[in-house]
């Protein structure tokens, strides 16, 4: 189950976060989503020489933690998303069709003419596709 | 790992036993240390004692087998052969004792029969070692075979060890030790191996042994250094240990639990060290990753899942010190992580910082459910009894009641609550906070040295709430602050209200008002919209509560109740309130980087950029809160940089106030408004008009609110145009308004103001003369008018400046840059009416260099003329810029009066007036043998080589390269003073000039001079042209500018190669011929050496003449003699005619001569010419016409 999703914007600022959690544990969430993104640096100062493709969107699980495991994607306009998940069995090819369906969302978002490039994402709209996007991944992920 | 114990941590040694001869013992112990691997020594001194080792252990592992065991691990088996059970043992007789009489034989037989019996159950290698005390002692043979057989051993077995001498030594502790390594690597391999087969051969009773046996068998192989069959089986006793979780009986839940993690606990380390020391570190992290998937849900029973806790606890502890201490990992982790993509390890699961903070996490887990199981209990002294006497058992990770039975202990299973009640009194006597301090702390650091922030501050975040819940509230705070400035750079709002309610907390309790009123406005300011709270439960907020909008609020409400002193906040560790009182005022500083600018945004913008003096400007102030309340302002006060503009605004709601603060400040401005109330996200804009006198920078520095009677804001002023966003709320989706009402003035609107100087009423005029030449006095007019203003204290600043220093204004700059040499220099300032009064204003002449000039003016009324003019003088051709600034003040009494300055430039050219050539001619006709002519051309070709003593002739020319006519005075040579007058002598041709020196432009002025060298030098100097010029009166209108003194220009000739020459030619003939009239050509030779000198001739045919004498032959010329050729021709044509060629070549020099086509040439009239000899002149011409 996805328990966390994030988009941070150029200075490591987050643009839109939310939590898909009944516990009280969004604080902590918030704690995950932000750690991770010293992880996105690393690997994006420190590109994988043997990586398949240099320009890669998806990054991979950045880090496990107790119970929580982070994956990454960084987009061509280096945005970052972030996804936090509970699931401990993860296929990487789920997460990265995912995160492209939640590309496609924040690009529709940001399309917006009445947003501005660089503020928090305040879309309803993209607030009820992300979460129709996030159910979809623990259906797959559980069938 | 400082708690395993020190046989689990460290890699087996082998264990030898030396027994009898004990005076030997420490050399061989000494020697077996030394080894790699070590060996370990039990000395044992006599006989007896070998028994009492080996004779008790020998029971154990008959016991095992029979009945079903009682644990997994014993806990003192390791230790046992670590130090306890030898792998050889080795008896030691002396061979005097061996060969000595029967008596000495047989106890030596008895006491080895004896350490047979010890040794045979335990299959413990047996060695005899007879101690030789000198090579030379002879051994019985047949004792010696006696001996080995008693013994059983192989005869490489018996070993003689010679103590004697240091060769015999070395080769026996050799000997010793290859059969030593040998025998005890053949008993752990024995000893493995009658375990292995039992594992094989699944011949254990219990699933248990199968796992001890797997241990031993993996211990064994340690032992023998077999790391891969260690690895193999520890992993192997691992992977038993795992089914047994679900099916075990033996013990009650808890404990059976508690003993399985245990086991496992050690299996793990062993594996993950022998990982680690083999290098492989991503199988260890993998490894470390299985172990704990596999446990992390083993929580076990409710009561006791603290251990559960502390147990995971350690494991990341555990592993992130093995990672630590291991060598592998300093190679680079990124490209390990990189390599094995696929096994989904990221690069922190390499760090021991990870690991740390994993454990510092479990540790503070294992602390709440520990408190938890504590509070269930009833009274704390109840576990303080009941877990008395219970110790860990014989087993690992068993534990049970110690009982004293008689002179023996014994143990006695414990059931669950009694367990349960001992480890919670085990627990309760830990400090988890300090561990867990401790834990966050090495990640912290750890994650600080790999430069990864957010980790870092989330391992420190941790380590403040710590503190701040051991009440340790400074060091809290900082720690709070500390990361609360990460968050607000990078906008994490959720996160800095947290630290930022940790931190104002922190405040509370210390009683720092300051601290507290700073954090609660930042929080209440912080951009928490009512959109995060539906989908966040924040309960971990901490003190600050959940991030809402009404939870700002509150602390805004809170803030403000405080500050207007209407209540205080007790605070905790000091007894005084919280309060802002007239004996505790609190002043807030906010500057540009302030994180408290979102609190209050003070701008200033003034309308226009420049103002005049004395005219009237409007100034915009505009503020700007995100307070989520309306907050009422008693009073601002702006601050400029000059102080008299400081104004006052004081809130017309509020009365009371007004009175009061007004009272302290005298003759400053006042100005009411109306409401001084600021909404949220709303600017304040306040417009009022701002008179400037004095001419300069006005600036607006500040704005200070007051907010209650005892609280003030010090608010630095910005510009508009220069304005950074609000760093948390850059990112929010707001309206956002401009600061002024006009949208323009918001992006250029400065807080600055420069007031202009006044306009200035006087005329500075710079007379144009054209081009300067080089060397002249250049006088440049320069006039001031007093049009409008009167001048006082005037100044006259002049620069000359190089045009291509591109514009520098500034003299200090372009001195040592350009005018180095001084081509251009400023010579004086001069004025006829200034000149008046030299006597009184010639000390007013402040300073006068090369390219500046200050010249102090004199009091000047309205419709007054001054004037001078600038004397300047060019050294060497080139533009200069010419700037000249007046500076004066229109009002005499005011010292520091502002000055008003007038600028005006001129560009003037400077240009050589002459250009002075040279030209050196030999007589016509005459030409001397110069050598250094013929030699190389190329070489030596700068200097014109003149013969010695002969006249030669110097034309010198100067052309006027000006524009306009120029009159010159005179033309001389003159000698340099270093060549003395005698060396050369330079006369002039003519006596004077023609009377006629005028040069218009371009043209060219020649004189001849004739010069005789007389001196024999390569190099002489010929002096120096003076040409003595002024510029002609005649024309027109600079008259006036320019000086009437002529000028001097000099032009120095190259100097010129002074020889003798060996030879002289001269052609002679008439100055014309006359067709059929013969005439006599004389070729004259003369020889100026004292030699004797060779010369060949040769005379051409020439079709114009009929010639007479020898056509060639070969003369000799005496020394300093002449030799005459002569020739009789008569002309066949008239005409301009060449004559005979003649060629002459002399031997000696091997030069050859040829006159010039000009040299040999004649005229030939066609009947004798008739002359009028009367007219002199006429004569003159003649002959210049003849040449």
């Amino acid at each position: 189950m996805i328990v966390c999703i994030a988009v941070v914007g150029h200075q490591n600022n987050p643009l839109y976060i939310q939590s898909f959690t009944e516990a009280d544990d969004a604080l902590k969430l918030h704690h995950i989503v932000h750690c991770s993104l010293d992880v996105v640096d690393e690997r994006v100062n420190n590109p994988k020489k043997s990586g398949p493709l240099l320009n890669e969107t998806f990054l991979g699980l950045l880090y496990p933690t107790e119970n929580y495991k982070v994956y990454g994607y960084l987009t061509n306009t280096k945005v970052k998303f972030i996804l936090v998940t509970t699931d401990l069995d993860v296929k990487d090819a789920d997460v990265r069709n995912f995160f492209r369906r939640f590309h496609a969302a924040y690009v529709d978002a940001v399309s917006n003419p009445f947003h501005v490039p660089g503020k928090k994402i305040t879309s309803r709209t993209f607030a009820e596709r992300v979460s129709t996007i996030v159910k979809a991944f623990g259906l797959s992920s559980a069938g | 790992m400082e708690e395993y114990p020190e046989e689990l941590r460290t890699p087996p040694v082998a264990l030898a036993a030396l027994v009898g001869c004990s005076d030997h013992h420490p050399a061989i112990s000494g020697h077996l240390h030394s080894l790699q691997p070590p060996m370990n020594v039990l000395a044992l001194p006599d006989f007896s004692k070998v028994q009492v080792v080996l004779a008790r252990k020998a029971k154990d592992p008959a016991a095992a087998g029979d009945h079903p065991p009682g644990g997994i691990l014993r806990r003192d088996w390791l230790l046992k052969h670590r130090t306890r059970v030898p792998a050889v043992v080795a008896a030691m007789f002396a061979s005097d004792r061996v060969s000595g009489d029967p008596a000495q034989w047989l106890q030596v037989c008895s006491e080895l029969e004896g350490l047979k019996a010890a040794a045979r159950p335990r299959n413990v290698k047996l060695v005899v070692i007879v101690v030789q005390s000198s090579s030379a002692d002879e051994i019985n043979e047949d004792r010696m075979i006696a001996l080995r057989k008693r013994a059983e051993v192989d005869s490489k077995y018996l070993v003689t060890y010679t103590p004697s001498d240091a060769l015999e030594l070395t080769q026996s502790l050799n000997r010793l030790t290859n059969t030593f390594v040998e025998l005890a690597n053949t008993y752990y391999r024995d000893e493995g191996r009658r375990i292995k087969t039992r594992v094989e051969k699944k011949s254990f009773s219990s699933i248990e042994l199968n796992i001890r046996y797997c241990f031993k068998v993996a211990v064994y192989a340690e032992f023998r250094r077999d790391w891969v069959e260690a690895l193999r089986f520890y992993e192997e006793a691992y992977r038993v240990l795992q089914e047994m979780i679900g099916t075990s009986t033996r013990l009650p839940p808890i404990q059976r639990l508690v003993e399985i993690k245990h086991v496992a606990e050690q299996l793990h380390f062993k594996v993950s060290t022998l990982l680690l020391h083999g290098g492989k570190i991503i199988e260890a992290v993998t490894w470390f990753r299985h172990h704990n998937a596999s446990y992390k849900r083993l929580i076990g029973a409710p009561e006791a899942i603290y251990l559960h806790w502390e147990w995971m606890s350690r494991q990341f502890l555990v592993f992130a010190e093995l990672l630590e201490t291991s060598s592998a990992t300093t190679q680079s982790i990124s490209s390990v992580a990189a390599d094995n993509p696929d096994r989904g390890l990221t690069e922190w699961e390499f760090r021991p910082a990870y690991y740390y903070q994993l454990a510092a996490h479990y540790l503070k887990k294992k602390r709440s459910s520990l408190d938890i199981a504590l509070s269930m209990l009833v009274n704390a002294n109840e576990i303080d009894g009941r877990a008395e006497s219970v110790a860990p058992s014989t087993f690992v990770g068993q534990f049970s009641r110690l009982l004293e039975q008689g002179d023996g202990l014994s143990f006695q299973p414990i059931d669950d609550e009694e367990y349960i009640h001992y480890a919670l009194a085990e627990g309760k006597r830990f400090q988890d906070s300090y561990e867990i301090i401790a834990l966050f702390k090495k990640s912290y650091e750890s994650y600080g040295n790999l430069k990864v922030q957010r980790m870092g501050s989330t391992c420190g975040l941790e380590i403040a709430k710590e503190y701040f819940s051991a009440s340790d509230f400074t060091t809290a705070m900082q720690f709070f602050d500390n990361f609360a400035q990460l968050y607000r750079q990078e906008g994490w709002v959720i996160l800095l209200w947290e630290a930022l309610g940790y931190s104002r907390e922190c405040s509370k309790k210390m009683g720092a008002v300051k601290n507290f009123v700073e954090s609660s406005l930042e929080m209440a300011s912080l951009p928490v919209s009512s959109d995060d709270i539906q989908s966040l439960g924040f309960k971990e907020c901490g003190p600050a509560g959940p991030p809402s909008l009404p939870e700002r609020e509150s602390i805004h409400k809170e803030v403000l109740e405080l500050v207007s002193g209407e209540s205080g906040i007790r605070s905790v560790e000091e007894s005084n309130d919280l309060n802002v009182t007239e004996g505790n005022p609190l002043h807030l500083e906010i500057d540009l980087v302030s994180p408290l600018r979102s609190v209050l945004l003070a701008s200033v913008a003034f309308h226009e950029q420049t103002v005049k003096p004395g005219a009237s400007t409007l100034m915009t102030l505009s503020l700007l809160s995100q307070l989520p309340l309306t907050t009422e302002i008693d009073q601002l006060e702006v601050q400029f940089n000059q102080s008299e503009y400081n104004f006052t605004i004081t809130n017309a709601a509020r009365p009371q106030s007004t009175s009061k603060i007004t009272s302290g400040q005298q003759n400053n401005r006042v100005e009411i408004a109306a409401s001084l109330s600021l909404v949220t996200n709303k600017w304040l804009r306040l417009t009022y008009g701002i008179k400037s006198e004095q001419s300069g920078k006005l600036e607006c520095i500040s704005v200070i609110a007051k907010l209650g009677p005892h609280f003030t804001i010090f608010c630095r002023a910005e510009s508009p145009a220069s304005m950074d966003d609000l760093l948390l709320w850059k990112f929010e989706d707001r309206v956002e308004t401009y600061p002024t009402k006009d949208p323009a003035l918001a992006i250029t609107g400065q807080k600055v103001i420069q007031v202009e100087e006044a306009e200035p009423l006087v005329d500075l005029n710079l007379g144009d003369s054209g081009a300067a030449l080089v060397r002249e006095s250049f006088m440049v007019p320069v006039s001031i008018v007093a049009r409008g203003h009167d001048i006082y204290s005037g100044e006259l600043k002049i620069n000359l400046v190089d045009v291509k220093g591109g514009g520098l204004f500034s003299p200090r700059e372009i001195e040592p840059s350009t005018m180095d040499g001084h081509h251009v220099e400023l010579l004086s300032v001069a004025g006829a009416e200034w000149e008046d009064e030299s006597k009184k204003e010639a000390d007013k002449i402040n300073n006068i260099q090369q390219s500046f000039g200050l010249v102090s003016i004199p009091f000047l009324k309205i419709g007054d003329t001054w004037s001078c003019k600038l004397e300047i003088k060019w050294h060497r051709p080139k533009p200069i810029m010419l700037y000249v600034s007046l500076g004066y003040s229109p009002h005499g009494n005011e010292i520091n009066a502002q000055k008003i300055h007038v600028h005006k430039s001129l560009q003037i050219e400077g240009k050589n007036p002459v250009l002075i050539s040279h030209r050196f001619m030999l007589p016509f006709r005459r030409d001397p043998l110069l050598l250094s002519k013929m030699k190389a051309v190329s070489e030596n070709n700068q200097f014109t080589s003149l013969p010695l003593n002969e006249t030669s002739i110097l034309i010198l020319s100067a052309k006027n390269c000006t524009e306009v006519p120029l009159q010159v005075e005179s033309l001389s040579v003159e000698v340099d003073e270093d060549c003395a007058a005698t060396s050369c002598s330079i006369k002039p041709g003519s006596e004077d000039l023609a009377n006629s020196g005028l040069l218009v432009p371009g043209e060219e002025f020649r004189k001849v001079f004739m010069v005789i060298p007389q001196v024999n030098s390569s190099t002489l100097g010929m002096g120096t042209v003076l040409l003595r010029w002024r510029r002609d009166p005649g024309s027109g209108e600079q008259v006036s500018c320019i000086q009437e003194d002529s000028v001097l220009t000099r032009h120095k000739l190259p100097d010129v190669n002074v020889e003798l020459a060996p030879l002289t030619i001269t052609l002679e003939c008439p100055p014309y011929g006359i067709l059929g009239d013969p005439f006599t050509y004389f070729i004259k030779i003369h020889n100026q050496t004292q030699l004797l000198q060779e010369v060949k001739f040769s005379l051409a045919d020439s079709q114009s003449f009929v010639l007479s004498g020898s056509h060639n032959g070969t003369v000799y010329v005496l020394p300093k003699s002449e030799h005459i050729l002569s020739y009789k021709l008569v002309p066949l044509a008239s005409g301009s005619l060449q004559l005979p060629k003649v060629t002459l070549t002399s031997v000696r020099y091997s030069a050859g001569f040829q006159p010039s086509v000009n040299a040999s040439t004649v005229f030939v009239y066609p009947s004798k010419p008739h002359f009028k000899v009367a007219d002199q002149r006429e004569s003159r011409t003649e002959s210049v016409a003849a040449k």
